[in-house]
């Protein structure tokens, strides 16, 4: 679940708030989108959301913010969400499962289950270095999934992708909603943001 | 070309870094050898075409050295000792660009994580080995931007001189805005949690690496006593 009441922040070095008196409440098993114009605030909201503003960012908090349970975030730029530390796509999937300690045994349990989400066990053994850029965005949200996160946030995750792998975000969005996972979803496509319970104006 | 199976990573490391050590120490026929070795395993492992590359990087500093120490009056030292400090240098560089050209760098890092290298270290270490490709892949875009805007970076030296400075802005900025974003990806995928890491595949070092490891240090204390005891 991720709720936000009457939340403001502003960037490190800032004056002015980047999002005021907000307040968004997803529950488990919810997809809510965040419909806005550019610089409305919806990156800004996402990483508030996802906890990492201001404990990663920096900067000030305004409001309540709760996460319950592991979150994770998908940005629209997919090159600088590898690691740049894994030689292969299933390395890099394994990773953030490898972070969390977990047994070898699960990690390749969920790794091999990520990878086949999303449609992409042919790139197991390539390089990340050498995907398009549509390739590595579903990489990543593989990575993600591997986490097996409670809530999953998302900033634009079709920008870079060609039809057929937003179609693979569609469905996986709608399938992790079901699974009762608490999903955000910021965009400016409307056949995406058309899959979502309810959509919040920014 | 398949690597031939080879040693542990941190085998390798201890091998290149004492070889480099007594290579810097040394010099001269020690350092000769070391170099000689370093490129015969290089083509026996199919790495001769980097090497050479290295190898070339070194010419401006050959040739800066031996103007200076050869020719100029005031160098006064000889070609000779130009020579000798090439080699040494050679010696001394040569076995770590082997090693980095020839291990992949995250196998090194798991090997120095179970080894009880913590997580950060080996994320500075493997994204400073790591950075200068993708320095390099962000220029090309940088400069086919700059070109698609009219910015003239071929043809003459002068020319592509000139080009270079309106290239340096967008390459530093927009590496320091990967850090950020890079700092954000890795945090959400649980690299700052405390706890052991997964290794997904030790790697496994047969029981004489070891030994090795260990004569090797054993070699490179004996090489820096003998170095200074005999000065």
């Amino acid at each position: 679940m991720i709720q936000l009441l009457d939340v403001a922040y502003r960037y490190p070095g800032e004056r002015e708030w980047a999002i005021r008196e907000t307040s968004l409440a997803v529950k488990a098993g919810e997809l809510v989108g965040i419909r806005g114009a550019n610089e409305s605030g919806k990156t800004t909201l996402c990483l508030v959301a996802a906890g990492l503003a201001p404990r990663v960012l920096g900067g000030e908090l305004r409001g309540s913010v709760e996460l319950a349970g592991l979150s994770a975030i998908l940005f629209d730029n997919p090159e600088t969400q590898l690691s740049g530390l894994c030689r292969t796509v299933y390395e890099e999937v394994a990773f953030g499962p490898c972070n969390l300690g977990l047994a070898r045994q699960e990690v390749h349990l969920r790794t091999a289950a990520a990878l086949e989400r999303m449609g992409i066990g042919q790139l197991a053994g390539k390089s990340p270095e050498r995907l398009s850029a549509g390739q590595t965005q579903l990489v990543v949200l593989a990575g993600l999934m591997a986490l097996q996160p409670d809530a999953l946030i998302l900033d634009e995750p079709v920008s870079r992708l060609d039809p057929d792998g937003a179609d693979v975000i569609a469905g996986v969005l709608l399938g992790l909603a079901d699974s009762g996972k608490a999903v955000l979803l910021a965009e400016h496509d409307e056949a995406l943001l058309s899959l979502c319970g309810r959509v919040v104006e920014l | 070309m398949a690597l031939p199976k080879g040693p542990a990573p941190l085998t390798a490391l201890a091998l290149a870094l004492t070889a480099a050590l007594i290579g810097a120490l040394w010099g001269g026929w020690a350092a000769l050898a070391i170099s000689l070795a370093v490129v015969a395993a290089a083509i026996v492992l199919g790495r001769l075409k980097p090497m050479g590359l290295i190898l070339l990087s070194l010419l401006p500093l050959a040739l800066s050295s031996l103007l200076i120490n050869a020719l100029l009056p005031a160098g006064g030292a000889g070609a000779s000792t130009a020579i000798l400090a090439l080699v040494r240098l050679a010696g001394a560089t040569l076995p770590l660009s082997l090693l980095f050209l020839a291990v992949p760098a995250d196998r090194l890092l798991a090997d120095l994580e179970g080894h009880g290298l913590g997580r950060r270290p080996a994320f500075v270490l493997a994204a400073s080995l790591g950075s200068v490709s993708r320095a390099r892949g962000r220029a090309v875009h940088v400069i086919e931007a700059q070109r698609a805007r009219g910015l003239d970076t071929e043809g003459s030296w002068w020319r592509r001189a000139r080009g270079v400075l309106p290239l340096v802005s967008p390459l530093v900025l927009g590496s320091l805005a990967e850090v950020e974003e890079r700092a954000l990806a890795l945090e959400v995928r649980a690299f700052n949690r405390s706890g052991p890491r997964t290794v997904l595949e030790p790697p496994v070092a047969a029981a004489w690496e070891g030994v090795l490891r260990w004569s090797l240090l054993a070699a490179a204390a004996a090489a820096v006593v003998l170095r200074f005891a005999g000065r």
